[in-house]
């Protein structure tokens, strides 16, 4: 099972962005990958290494494939997780006046 | 000989806090004692007992990093302290435990297979650029931090650093800027970074005097030997002359003024600190604030699965208000958006959050409870010591909103007062950030006991400048005669309706605009706390009428440049 999002954070699958997205794929049973949208090949969702390595910018469309028992429930949190803006800005909201 | 010589070259850098420390240099160099060596012949190692070692370790700095995570995010913020989060997800790596443990299946000891394994993607991360590239030295502080376990090598322990010292290095991770303590540190200077490096983020929260990215010259300073760091002027000075030294010791050529100040002519300004956690109050007391006119309450609900109950805001609240004993403290009540990620709230999606609900929007609406609950919390502490407790409320902007927030008080207050809870009315204000507030400034005025304007978010709004969009960033000043006038009327506002006005923005910060400030009319400055002697400083050598001189024309003047132009020359003279 496969799915197109659009990354909203603000510095792309960076930093902490990236460590909650890892995060979140290490949660579930199911075997996820993710790509570019245009070529490079999936490569694990669950090691922070290449997420970071395929430096994803804001903006940018990723593919999430995944496959196992709760791939869906998998990608549904992750796609919620890649269309929510970053709590950088949130913070700077809330710390500023 | 001539003066040049005498006065000794200076190495110039970036700055990164107004504040300058004179001490003795200490060089850091964190991988002096993990060198590894050549490893073992492959038949001598075990690779279980390898691969158990390598858990072992893991384990524990798992451990380190979420000690390190909750230290920062305590004491700078949770922004700085999401990188350990990154550090341990790169810990769990698959990719690099398969090549840890590949290695040891080849007969590598296991810091010689972390050595190995993290080879590859640092050289990976180190080709790309920017950012990219910043992620090479997270894998290094991870690596280095695996081989210190691994090696039991001794942790260079910055947090005992002697007092007085100078710390040189070539660059400061998080983990190791995580260590510092402001006490003994008397400031630092590495050849590498930038403004907004880890390094910088934490000096400036820590109010550390530091210079960095000074480049390769400053390892021509010895170990031990004197040194000056300017974070102002952003140089580093080894062995300065008595004179550079003894400005330096004079912290920033400012004292600290424990007592509430006044102009020259007597008109008394409340200067404050602006702070975000408990811990940031030691500071604002030590800086010399009259009291805190700012205090954000969001660090109470980040981070956690459920919201902090009564007693624990209680505590809280009492905490801050017990620093100022004969002060005041003015929380603001809880300020999410709808872009706010706290999990037990509801926080649809918005294309722009900022023109949202958020503030007392939700305050009103979806967060009805926790605000309830919080203004239970705030009305016991103002009963519990004998500072002043204030409270106003974010993003008001019409009264039906202010009017419902005021109703809210008086419920809580009658609800205590039948349980026969011990409470008190704390002052009431509004802030003064949209330019909806700022034109009913007169009506919110009439209703309340201050105002107090928010000049990041109110520069913001006024200007149509978003906060986070670099592109417009040159039109989000303060010093916009659009800005100057919004505060003029809300000043006006507030003295009309016999209610005392603040402002806890950014610019209430600027030593410089403190004559405009406190020409145009302010009663109390609040600002991050390192900033808080000089602005007391140049209150004190005003003249009012200097100062309404100057606030007159810089209200008139049709550009910001004009502003800026009345602003300079009533500085120079």
């Amino acid at each position: 099972m496969e799915r197109t999002v659009t990354v909203v954070p603000e510095d792309g699958l960076h930093a902490r962005p990236a460590a909650k997205f890892v995060e979140t794929a290490n949660e579930f049973d199911a075997d996820v990958r993710v790509a570019p949208v245009d070529g490079d090949d999936p490569v694990d969702a669950a090691s922070m290494l290449a997420v970071t390595s395929l430096g994803v910018a804001s903006g940018e469309d990723v593919r999430l494939i995944a496959e196992g028992d709760d791939a869906e429930a998998a990608l549904d949190d992750l796609e919620e997780l890649l269309t929510t803006p970053e709590t950088e800005s949130a913070a700077e909201s809330s710390s500023g006046t | 000989m001539a003066a040049n010589e005498s006065a000794p070259r200076a190495q110039e850098g970036t700055g990164v806090t107004p504040l300058s420390g004179v001490g003795s240099a200490v060089w850091y160099d964190p991988n002096a004692d993990l060198e590894l060596g050549e490893p073992p012949a492959a038949e001598a190692v075990d690779p279980d007992a390898e691969r158990e070692r390598f858990e072992d370790a893991r384990d524990r700095a798992r451990a380190e990093l979420e000690r390190e995570r909750e230290r920062t995010a305590e004491r700078v913020g949770e922004d700085e302290a999401a990188v350990f989060d990154a550090h341990k997800q790169f810990v769990d790596d698959p990719q690099i435990i398969d090549g840890v443990e590949a290695a040891v299946d080849d007969g590598l000891p296991a810091e010689h297979a972390v050595d190995a394994a993290f080879e590859d993607p640092i050289a990976q991360f180190e080709g790309m650029d920017g950012r990219m590239a910043e992620r090479a030295d997270d894998l290094r502080d991870v690596r280095d931090r695996l081989l210190r376990l691994l090696t039991d090598a001794d942790r260079v322990d910055l947090a005992s650093l002697s007092t007085g010292s100078i710390l040189l290095a070539e660059r400061l991770t998080p983990s190791d800027t995580a260590q510092l303590d402001s006490e003994r540190v008397a400031g630092f200077a590495t050849i590498e970074g930038g403004r907004t490096s880890h390094a910088a983020i934490f000096a400036r929260s820590l109010g550390i005097p530091a210079v960095v990215g000074v480049g390769e010259d400053l390892e021509s300073i010895d170990d031990g030997a004197d040194v000056l760091v300017d974070g102002e002027d952003g140089a580093v000075i080894a062995d300065p002359t008595p004179d550079q030294r003894e400005r330096a010791a004079a912290g920033r050529d400012v004292e600290i003024r424990e007592e509430p100040v006044a102009t020259a002519d007597g008109r008394s300004v409340e200067v404050a600190a602006n702070v975000g956690t408990l811990a940031e109050l030691e500071g604002a007391v030590a800086q010399g604030a009259d009291g805190i006119g700012l205090f954000r309450t969001e660090f109470l609900f980040l981070d956690r699965e459920a919201p902090p109950d009564e007693d624990e805001q209680f505590e809280v609240y009492r905490e801050a208000l017990a620093a100022f004993p004969e002060g005041r403290v003015v929380v603001r009540t809880l300020d999410v958006g709808g872009d706010k990620p706290i999990p037990y709230l509801e926080t649809p999606d918005a294309d722009n959050p900022f023109l949202g609900q958020r503030g007392i929007r939700r305050s009103l609406g979806p967060d009805a409870d926790l605000f309830e609950t919080q203004l239970r919390a705030l009305l016991r502490a103002a009963a519990a010591e004998s500072g002043t407790l204030s409270v106003m409320f974010p993003m008001v902007a019409t009264v039906p909103e202010l009017e419902a927030a005021l109703e809210t008080v008086a419920d809580v207050a009658a609800d205590l007062e039948s349980e026969g809870i011990e409470h008190e009315r704390p002052e009431l204000g509004v802030m003064i950030e949209t330019p909806s507030a700022a034109f009913i400034a007169d009506e919110l005025a009439e209703r309340v006991d201050f105002l107090s304007i928010g000049t990041n978010d109110l520069t913001q709004y006024v200007m149509a400048a978003a906060r986070e969009n670099e592109r417009v960033a040159d039109l989000r000043d303060p010093c916009e005669p659009a800005v100057l006038r919004a505060i003029e009327r809300t000043v006006a506002a507030a003295d009309a309706g016999d209610a005392w006005v603040g402002m806890c923005g950014e610019m209430a910060g600027d030593p410089d605009l403190a004559p405009l400030l406190v020409g145009l009319g302010l009663d109390e400055l609040s600002m991050s706390a390192v900033t808080i002697p000089e602005v007391k400083a140049a209150i004190a050598d005003l003249e009012t009428d200097t100062a309404e001189a100057l606030a007159n024309r810089a209200t008139d003047a049709a550009t910001r440049t004009t502003v800026y132009e009345h602003v300079n020359t009533t500085t120079d003279q």
